[in-house]
């Protein structure tokens, strides 16, 4: 035969064989089951089974909610960030929260995909609209809005006591923190995200809202939107009391234009475990105990009079 | 009535002390110059100035490669971002920041060694036997430049999310690393390189008649070609090190010079060194101040006033 023509039929087998393996059958969840429709917090309809026993979770945050409140075994695929608590290292991934897998998800038959604003996947949410697998979209902005997430939850996954019970716990190690925190509040506290650039906390960030339950004011407070790239004036200018890190390979020291703050003077920049801090889950009261005793423990060695620009 | 070179050169000066003098008064926090308690200082000294002195050094840079290598290539549309230079440094300091880190200096020798390679491909992908074709060059240089981006991408992938997002921003052209040691670096080069290309001036312009005129006239033209592409990879991998790929400078600021000055690179050069400069600050203290005190990078700015700036000259002219 012709070299060329053999090419071509190689080339082609080859096509036909991929095209086989694209089709296998694909079962879409089963019609039948009784459903309920509730409302998720972008305030959608979302036709949920009665009960739910095949889940995708695409958030870490919300995979540690949903293992929270005693539903982790009907978790049958989560992203490859999902690295808490042990039992995820045994869950189908379905790839990260940037780039999940369609393909994967859609074979796991899920009954229901969470996702999370978090991981900015909203995008996502059409494709599987298109497959018709039910999505659930939860966006938590304060410590308040995660413990309504954990409730919801209880309630789709039907374990509502286990939520109760843990919000019970949670609400109770806040408060206590509070009532601690509260009698000498104030310190003036800034959050690094990344060194290089600085990226910090603004005030639509759930960590604004931690770091003043924890007894301590953000100095980002005012600055717009969740996450923003901040001036190296303006980091030098808020002079910080105390800086969190939130620990990353390029986030292990506070950024140059706090070399003459009070924070760095005084030694008092402490790292955060970054998946503690920055998942908006039921660690975050971890997170929240962390920051209260770094601002509590040294409250006596506190900086002195600040006579810089004061704001 | 005072020679119109002379007098540009008076205004360009006087133009980038203004500049620097503006862009040293403006920033997120407001200074008392007067008065400087020891916080502004350091906000001025540590922070303002080294970004802006180095946004001057890095639009000096990029605007004398673009100038020189559009002489070089007697085509208008040569850039160090078109031909693959830029993202060559990009890989580059890429590679260094995830496998060097520990090595201060990893960054801008990779980056030249990247933009040095780049350069050197798309030469040879260009090259025949009729000798240097323009259109295959060209071709050469946006070949290598989407196959070089397709490796950033897949290197970024790879990544974790925490140096994604500090990728992303400096990808874009990003001066807030400034620091003074990256400040005299790029200094050095653009010093220096404007200084080597403005001595190849002459058979720069006699090349741009066409390259067998330039040999008939005594220019080495091979040499003239290794010195411009070697000069050029030069300033744009030290820029590309410090700030990330600011984009445009390197098209928008030699056109301007060109359609004010005329086209001799004596004078188009080092010209568009200073109006790179110019340029760079200011949409730099744009990108610092526009929405403070939150930051935009810098490229995006440049990108912002060069592209439509561009398509204007090209419907003009």
């Amino acid at each position: 035969m012709h070299p060329a023509i053999t090419k071509t039929l190689v080339i082609c087998l080859a096509l036909l064989s991929l095209a086989g393996l694209s089709c296998r059958s694909v079962d879409l969840p089963t019609v039948g089951t009784p459903t309920r429709d509730v409302r998720d917090d972008l305030g959608k309809t979302v036709r949920v089974p009665e009960k739910i026993e095949r889940a995708i979770s695409l958030a870490p945050s919300l995979t540690e909610m949903i293992f929270a409140i005693g539903a982790g075994d009907r978790l049958v695929g989560v992203t490859t960030y999902c690295n808490f608590p042990a039992g995820t290292a045994s869950i189908e991934k379905v790839g990260d929260t940037q780039s999940p897998n369609i393909e994967k998800i859609i074979a796991l038959k899920p009954q229901i995909v969470f996702i999370s604003t978090a991981s900015q996947l909203e995008a996502f949410q059409k494709t599987l609209d298109e497959q018709a697998i039910a999505v659930y979209v939860t966006n938590p902005t304060s410590l308040t809005e995660i413990f309504a997430n954990l409730r919801q939850l209880g309630d789709l996954f039907g374990e509502p006591e286990r939520a109760q019970s843990l919000l019970g716990t949670l609400s109770a190690r806040v408060a206590e923190v509070s009532k601690e925190g509260n009698i000498q509040g104030g310190h003036r506290v800034f959050i690094q995200i990344s060194n290089e650039p600085l990226f910090t906390i603004g005030k639509d960030s759930f960590l604004t809202e931690l770091v003043e339950l924890a007894g301590g004011v953000s100095v980002t407070k005012e600055v717009a939107t969740a996450y923003p790239k901040l001036s190296k004036e303006t980091a030098a200018a808020l002079d910080p009391d105390v800086i969190f890190l939130s620990d990353s390979d390029d986030n292990r020291e506070p950024n140059p234009a706090f070399k003459n703050s009070n924070a760095v003077k005084n030694g008092r920049v402490y790292r955060i475990n970054a998946d503690i801090i920055s998942r908006p889950g039921p660690r975050l009261v971890d997170a929240l105990e962390e920051i209260a005793s770094k601002l509590d423990s040294r409250r006596t060695s506190a900086s002195p009079g600040n006579s810089n620009v004061d704001r | 009535m005072i020679d119109r070179r002379i007098l540009s050169w008076i205004v360009l000066v006087a133009a980038l002390l203004l500049a620097l003098a503006l862009a040293a008064a403006i920033g997120s926090e407001r200074l008392s110059f007067f008065d400087l308690t020891e916080q502004q200082a350091a906000i001025l000294f540590d922070i303002r100035l080294p970004r802006v002195l180095l946004g001057a050094c890095v639009g000096a840079s990029l605007a004398v490669a673009g100038a020189s290598l559009q002489a070089l290539l007697r085509n208008p549309l040569a850039e160090p971002y078109l031909l693959g230079v830029s993202n060559g440094a990009a890989l580059g300091t890429m590679i260094a920041f995830v496998f060097f880190e520990q090595f201060a200096f990893a960054r801008p020798v990779m980056a030249f060694a990247g933009a040095g390679l780049a350069t050197f491909t798309v030469y040879q992908m260009a090259r025949s036997r009729a000798g240097m074709n323009v259109e295959r060059l060209v071709l050469s240089g946006v070949i290598v430049t989407t196959f070089l981006s397709s490796i950033i991408v897949l290197l970024t992938s790879l990544l974790d999310a925490a140096r994604l997002r500090g990728f992303t921003f400096w990808l874009l052209g990003d001066l807030s690393q400034a620091t003074m040691n990256g400040f005299y670096m790029t200094l050095a080069a653009s010093v220096i390189g404007t200084i080597v290309l403005t001595s190849q001036a002459r058979p720069l312009n006699l090349m741009m008649i066409g390259e067998r005129d330039a040999m008939d006239f005594g220019v080495e033209v091979s040499r003239v070609r290794l010195i411009v592409f070697g000069i050029a990879s030069l300033l744009v991998g030290t820029a590309v090190a410090a700030s990330g790929s600011v984009g445009y400078v390197g098209l928008i600021v030699p056109h301007l010079v060109r359609l004010a000055l005329g086209s001799d690179n004596r004078h188009v050069i080092p010209f568009s060194a200073m109006a790179g400069a110019i340029f760079v600050v200011l949409a730099d203290t744009v990108a610092r101040t526009a929405i403070a005190p939150r930051e935009l990078p810098v490229g995006a700015i440049t990108a912002l006033i060069g592209a439509p700036l561009f398509i204007y000259l090209l419907r003009k002219n």
